[in-house]
C-alpha cells in the first residue's frame, strides 16, 4: 500500500509560475517613439495577482509621468507610461518585489 | 560611434599586444644564457601567463560589450584560479629549497637579468633539480618528466604522485589537465581571444521622421542571417515599422541614432548569432518546426532560441486611433 504523504498537489503552483527558470512569466519592457522627442513606455507581462492600477498610480507619482492602464486581448493588462521610463520602471519592479532581475527584460535601443 | 571606438580600441589592443610580443621576444633574446632546454620552455609559459594578464588588464578597462566582458571573465576567472594556484605552489617550493641553491645561482647569470624574470626564473630553475632529486629513484621516468616539466605545478604534481599511492587532489587534476590541454593545442593559448569584429551601421536620416540603415545588407552577410530575420527583429525591438527599400537599405519609421541601431544589433547578436554555451560566432540559424534553433559549427551545440515577438504595440498617433476603431 502507498500511501500518499503529499498533501498539496506537486504542481499547484506551476500555474502561478513562481519560479524563475520559467520563461512564462517575463515582463517585458518596451519603448515606442511618438511624435517628435516624445516616448511610450509600455509594461508587458506583470502578473494578475497585482493590481495594475495601483501600480500605475505608484509609478505616476514616482517617476512624475503620466500613465494608464490599457487591456489587451491577448496580452492582458499593460501599462503605459509617458517618456522613457524603461529603467526607472525596471527598477521599481525589481525593487518591489514584483520580478526578479531576470524576469524583467527591457527591449528597445 | 561608440562602435567605432571599440573597433579603434581593439585596433589598439591588438597592436599593444604586438609589442608586448616583441618585448618579450627581446627579454628572451637577451637573456644571455638560457642553460636547459626546460629552463626556455618555462620562459615562454611565463611570458604567455604576463600576456594573458596584460590582455585581461585591458579588456576590462574599456569595453563596452557587456556579454563579451562577462564570456572573458569566465575565462580568465579560470586561468586566475590557475595562475593564482601555481602562485601558492611555487613559493612552497621556493621557500624549501631556497637555501641550498640560492646562492649558486645568483653567481652564475641571474645578476645580469631583469628582476622579474629574475625570480621567475629562480623558481623555475630550482624545481627542475628538486624534482630530478625526487624522482631519482624511479630512473625510467625521467624523460617523460623533463617532457612535462614546462611549469612548476605540473612537477610538483608528478613528484607527489609518483612516490606514494595518495588518490590526486582535486587542483592536482585540474592542473594537469590543463597543462595536457595547453600542449595538445598550442594556439589555444595565442589565438583564445578571438574577437568577433564587424562594421558599425551606418545610419542616415531620411527626411525628419525616419531613418535609414545604409549597410543593411552588408551587416546581414556579415552575420550570416537572413536579411528578414533581422529585420523583424530590429523592428519588434524598436516596436516601428519599416522595410528595405531598392538599394538594399533599412527605412526604419521613428528617429535612431547609430549608438541605438548597434545596441539593438548587439542584442540581436547575443541572442541569435553566438553560441549560447561556447560563444563563438560561427553558427547557424536553421528552422524546425516552427522553431528556431541554433547549431553551433564549433562545439556542435544545437539549442533554440525564442521566436521574434512585437508584443503589445500602444497605439499612438491620431491616425493610427481612427483606425484603430475603426476596425474594432
Amino acid at each position: 500500500k502507498y500511501l500518499n504523504l503529499q498533501t498539496f498537489h506537486p504542481f499547484a503552483d506551476a500555474s502561478k509560475g513562481n519560479d524563475t527558470g520559467s520563461q512564462g512569466n517575463v515582463i517585458h519592457i518596451r519603448i515606442q517613439q511618438r511624435n517628435g522627442r516624445k516616448t511610450l513606455t509600455t509594461v508587458q507581462g506583470i502578473s494578475d495577482d497585482y493590481d495594475k492600477k495601483r501600480i500605475v498610480r505608484v509609478c505616476k507619482k514616482e517617476f512624475a509621468c503620466n500613465g494608464t492602464v490599457v487591456d489587451h486581448s491577448e496580452y492582458g493588462e499593460v501599462l503605459q507610461l509617458q517618456g522613457d521610463q524603461r529603467n526607472n520602471i525596471a527598477g521599481f519592479l525589481v525593487n518591489v518585489g514584483l520580478a526578479k532581475k531576470e524576469q524583467v527584460k527591457i527591449h528597445g535601443f | 560611434m561608440a562602435d567605432l571606438e571599440g573597433l579603434d580600441l581593439n585596433k589598439k589592443k591588438k597592436k599593444k599586444k604586438v609589442v608586448l610580443d616583441l618585448g618579450d621576444e627581446e627579454e628572451k633574446s637577451t637573456t644571455p644564457a638560457a642553460p636547459t632546454a626546460n629552463d626556455s620552455n618555462e620562459l615562454d609559459l611565463s611570458s604567455m601567463k604576463k600576456k594573458k594578464k596584460k590582455k585581461t588588464a585591458f579588456i576590462l578597462d574599456g569595453d563596452e560589450n557587456n556579454h563579451v566582458k562577462e564570456e572573458n571573465n569566465s575565462h580568465t576567472g579560470v586561468e586566475e584560479e590557475e595562475l593564482d594556484l601555481t602562485k601558492k605552489k611555487k613559493p612552497k617550493s621556493k621557500v624549501l629549497i631556497l637555501d641550498e641553491n640560492d646562492e649558486n645561482k645568483d653567481a652564475t647569470n641571474d645578476s645580469e637579468e631583469l628582476v622579474l624574470t629574475g625570480k621567475k626564473k629562480k623558481k623555475h630553475k630550482i624545481l627542475p633539480d628538486d624534482s630530478e632529486k625526487k624522482v631519482s629513484f624511479a630512473d625510467g621516468e625521467e624523460a617523460d618528466v623533463a617532457d612535462l616539466i614546462q611549469d612548476g605545478q605540473v612537477d610538483v604534481g608528478l613528484k607527489t604522485w609518483s612516490g606514494s599511492d595518495r588518490d590526486y587532489t582535486y587542483d592536482e587534476l585540474l592542473t594537469h589537465v590543463f597543462e595536457i590541454m595547453r600542449q595538445k593545442n598550442p594556439e589555444m593559448i595565442a589565438g583564445e581571444k578571438k574577437r568577433f569584429i564587424m562594421k558599425p551601421p551606418q545610419c542616415a536620416r531620411v527626411g525628419t521622421k525616419k531613418t535609414s540603415f545604409l549597410n543593411f545588407a552588408e551587416i546581414c552577410q556579415t552575420l550570416r542571417r537572413q536579411p528578414k530575420h533581422i529585420l523583424a527583429f530590429i523592428l519588434a525591438e524598436l516596436g516601428t515599422s519599416g522595410s528595405v527599400d531598392g538599394n538594399n537599405q533599412l527605412i526604419i519609421k521613428g528617429r535612431f541614432q547609430q549608438k541605438q541601431l548597434e545596441s539593438v544589433l548587439r542584442r540581436y547578436i547575443r541572442e541569435y548569432v553566438t553560441c549560447h554555451t561556447c560563444r563563438s560566432p560561427d553558427t547557424n540559424l536553421e528552422r524546425d518546426v516552427r522553431l528556431y534553433f541554433l547549431r553551433c559549427n564549433v562545439c556542435q551545440s544545437r539549442c533554440s532560441v525564442a521566436a521574434i515577438k512585437s508584443g503589445f504595440q500602444a497605439v499612438t498617433g491620431k491616425r493610427a486611433r481612427i483606425r484603430a476603431k475603426a476596425m474594432s
